[in-house]
């Protein structure tokens, strides 16, 4: 089986913090491997059986190598980096125009594609679903498990209020909602056996794309205007010993 | 300033992480170093009280004035001197505190001591880091000094007292001291300290003070010391730190690991043979057998116990350790596979990660250990042993003798039939030894192994108190230590700096020889 995985690198969303005009002070906060993505590799790892391969494909700057070494180090087989000037400021349908390109010309032909359910930064998780669409394949949402079965796989989707049990077909395209709390860490050796792998880097001609399908030219999306909502709360407290008066006020929230 | 009297039973002031309660008359808490010197010269005895997370009763009163320094939790202001970057801080900035400024070096409120320093370390790449790692982050930095406080990362760093450059401190007659390190040293062994009323000469005592390891027992002393030195782990007995300059350092990337080895011994002579591999860790911590074992029993019970995988079935000890994710990362691990290999270990049965919320994951999985003694208690008091606790040691030898050490916690706590675990700060030659205790026959045991233990740990070349301090709960290893001539000559210098025992009676030394 051949499972493609699509990650992404993201700030560390967890030390960004919000000043009083409600920007967000990004200096200094790393990046990461997407949370979510590291879900998507997880699951495709442990569907991982002797002769599988688990490819990991980015698109990215240069520095988002770091995320697919990560990937590497976990256990992924082999990494691409997606990367082109041309591909800044993509929103998702251009982005998701990319990554199908990548599948129909160096993907061969996956048994599955994996995506993490949401990017931790932009939080749309509409890719997995346009790159589902794109190359029309089925796609499976909040997936928690996924097994082989027969010629496919049998995927589980929970959505919060059901769980469904469901028959995937191969080159179907899932996105992970959960994974392992206790997620794999690679050992010494492996950290070092993949900091000498390659990460093979393909640009836009080698994908094939015309310069006004990807990027910002690529793109649908236009943002007229960005604001940070404030939510207030205000609390009224009762003295208990007169609980006829907390009644009233509790039936007045309804 | 705020004054408190008629203290509730279970008042907070009276309590630190010992968990033994002591009683005051009342507390005050000063707002401005010119109430501080209202209360020195208006008490009659005092204890001076931090974040109160010592272990050893430092901060526990025996009767008189609680002076709480809460009010003191400002960091003042930054300066950049010929060694390095370092911030001015109040006595109850916490550790966290000081690393989240660091960190995030938002400079608002913020002084320049010296001129375009807060400027220069925001512009640093990197970030910049307080390098004493007390695990206890929640600890003021005032209780941090007076405690010489240490850590996992001493091995690399130090001590506290390796990074304050400056004290201010009220002294007992209620004046003001404020020196940098360098302004009054000792000749040989006499310093001289201005107060008030003219400067005060004394002998300090003549006895070698322990620096071959870690060691918080009695005053530290060197031939022509720093001042500075007779405030820093003196626990609070000659003056109330009002303010301190603390040395920090530039950040840098870390990457964390866990190698599993075969049994304890091969972690103990691998601890000895990493200091010879040329790399040097920023910390070096062990995990017996026992502790691996106490791990695997809290994940059966809860798979998310430690957020980690499953460890190799082989694993009888593992070593934790970060290194600098820098270009010689490589060479070290090569350095480090051949001493892993000799002692049964290898780089495939490891772990390791970098990115924050992966090394947040090792932390918690070095905490687990304690926290899996704490939860094994808390279920056989709850169950079979409701008087059932735990005693940890302190304990710190050259690593030469570690193996001596190490057979002497097994042979002594067994022989009194009692179950310990070990962990912790084996680079230093001071891994914890939690001994657990079923009932109250299991604790006057323990108090025997560990007399035993202590002096082993004297005999060895060690400490009987690496790095906890001695507070009120220690002082008879003090005296093992130094003997009663050493005592005495510690209360020479307690009578010259203040006379009336105003600063945290009982601590360190005791009160006056009986």
């Amino acid at each position: 089986m051949r499972y493609l995985v699509f990650v992404k690198q993201v700030p560390d969303t967890t030390l960004i913090e919000v000043d009083e005009q409600g920007n967000l002070r990004r200096e200094g906060v790393p990046s990461i491997l997407d949370p979510y993505s590291e879900h998507a590799l997880e699951l495709a790892l442990n569907l991982r059986s002797e002769g599988d391969s688990v490819t990991v494909v980015t698109m990215g700057p240069p520095q988002a190598t770091a995320a697919l070494r990560r990937c590497l180090e976990i256990g992924a087989d082999e990494a691409y980096l997606l990367s082109d000037r041309a591909f800044a400021g993509a929103d998702t349908y251009a982005t998701s125009r990319t990554l199908t390109a990548f599948v129909e010309k160096f993907g061969e032909c996956p048994d599955l594609i994996l995506f993490g359910k949401q990017a931790a930064d932009g939080d749309t998780a509409q890719v997995p679903a346009e790159v589902a669409e794109m190359l029309g394949a089925d796609q499976f949402y909040y997936v928690t498990k996924a097994e082989p079965s027969g010629e496919g796989f049998e995927v589980v989707q929970d959505y919060g209020d059901e769980v469904r049990t469901c028959r995937a077909p191969k080159g179907s395209v899932l996105s992970v909602s959960e994974g392992d709390i206790n997620r794999r860490l690679p050992s010494i050796e492996r950290y070092l056996q993949a900091s000498a792998m390659e990460i093979k880097v393909l640009d836009r001609i080698a994908l094939g794309l015309g310069n006004f399908s990807v990027g910002n030219k690529g793109s649908r999306t236009k943002i007229v205007r960005s604001g940070s909502v404030r939510s207030e709360r205000s609390c009224t407290v009762v003295d208990g010993s007169d609980p006829a008066k907390a009644a009233t006020l509790i039936r007045g929230l309804f | 300033m705020i004054r408190l009297t008629d203290l509730p039973e279970d008042s907070p002031y009276t309590i630190d992480e010992c968990k033994i309660r002591g009683r005051a008359d009342e507390v005050l808490i000063p707002v401005s170093e010119a109430e501080v010197i209202e209360a020195v010269k208006g008490c009659a005895s005092i204890t001076i009280s931090g974040m109160r997370t010592g272990m050893c009763g430092g901060s526990v009163p025996y009767g008189g004035t609680v002076l709480s320094m809460e009010r003191f939790d400002r960091i003042l202001g930054v300066g950049k001197d010929a060694r390095g970057f370092f911030v001015r801080v109040q006595p109850y900035v916490t550790v966290r505190q000081l690393n989240d400024f660091l960190r995030k070096r938002v400079f608002d409120g913020i002084s320049d001591i010296t001129e375009g320093a807060a400027e220069e370390m925001k512009s640093h790449p990197e970030g910049f880091f307080y390098p004493v790692d007390p695990t206890e982050l929640n600890g003021s930095l005032g209780g941090n000094i007076a405690a010489n406080a240490s850590g996992p990362r001493t091995y690399k760093y130090g001590p506290t007292r390796n990074w304050v450059r400056r004290i201010r401190a009220v002294l007992s007659d209620g004046s003001v001291l404020d020196i940098a390190r360098g302004d009054i040293r000792a000749k040989g062994r006499t310093m001289e300290i201005p107060f008030s009323d003219g400067p005060r000469r004394f002998d300090l005592p003549t006895y070698q003070f322990n620096t071959e390891v870690k060691n918080t027992a009695g005053l530290f002393v060197e031939d022509d010391m720093d001042a500075v030195d007779l405030f820093v782990g003196s626990e609070g007995v000659f003056g109330i730190i009002t303010e301190a300059d603390l040395y920090v350092i530039p950040a840098y990337p870390l990457i964390s690991s866990i190698v599993f080895l075969p049994n304890d011994g091969d972690a103990y002579a691998l601890s000895r043979d990493f200091a010879g591999s040329g790399v040097t860790p920023e910390f070096l911590e062990f995990f017996d057998s026992g502790s691996l074992d106490l791990i695997r029993s809290s994940r059966r019970d809860d798979p998310r116990f430690t957020e980690m995988p499953d460890k190799p079935d082989n694993a009888g000890s593992a070593l934790f350790f970060d290194l600098p994710m820098d270009a010689s990362l490589k060479e070290n691990f090569g350095r480090l596979e051949h001493v892993i290999e000799k002692h049964g270990g290898s780089l495939r049965d490891s772990w390791c990660g970098y990115e924050l919320r992966d090394r947040q994951r090792f932390f918690a999985f070095r905490h687990a250990v304690p926290q899996s003694i704490f939860d094994y208690v808390a279920r056989l008091k709850g169950s079979s042993a409701p008087g059932i606790n735990k005693m940890g040691t302190d304990m710190s030898v050259p690593l030469e003798h570690l193996d001596e050490m190490m057979a002497a916690y097994d042979k002594v706590i067994t022989r009194y039939g009692l179950e310990y675990v070990i962990f912790g700060h084996i680079g230093n030659g001071h891994p914890h030894v939690e001994i657990i205790l079923k009932d109250m026959d299991d604790f006057e045991k323990a108090k025997k192994a560990y007399m035993e233990l202590a002096a082993k740990a004297v005999e060895l070349g060690g400490s009987p108190s690496a790095e906890h301090g001695i507070g009120k709960m220690k002082v008879d290893y003090v005296r093992m230590m130094y003997g009663d001539g050493g005592m005495e000559q510690m209360r020479a210098v307690k009578r010259a700096m203040d006379p009336g025992y105003l600063f945290n009676p009982g601590n360190v030394f005791g009160g006056e020889a009986e």
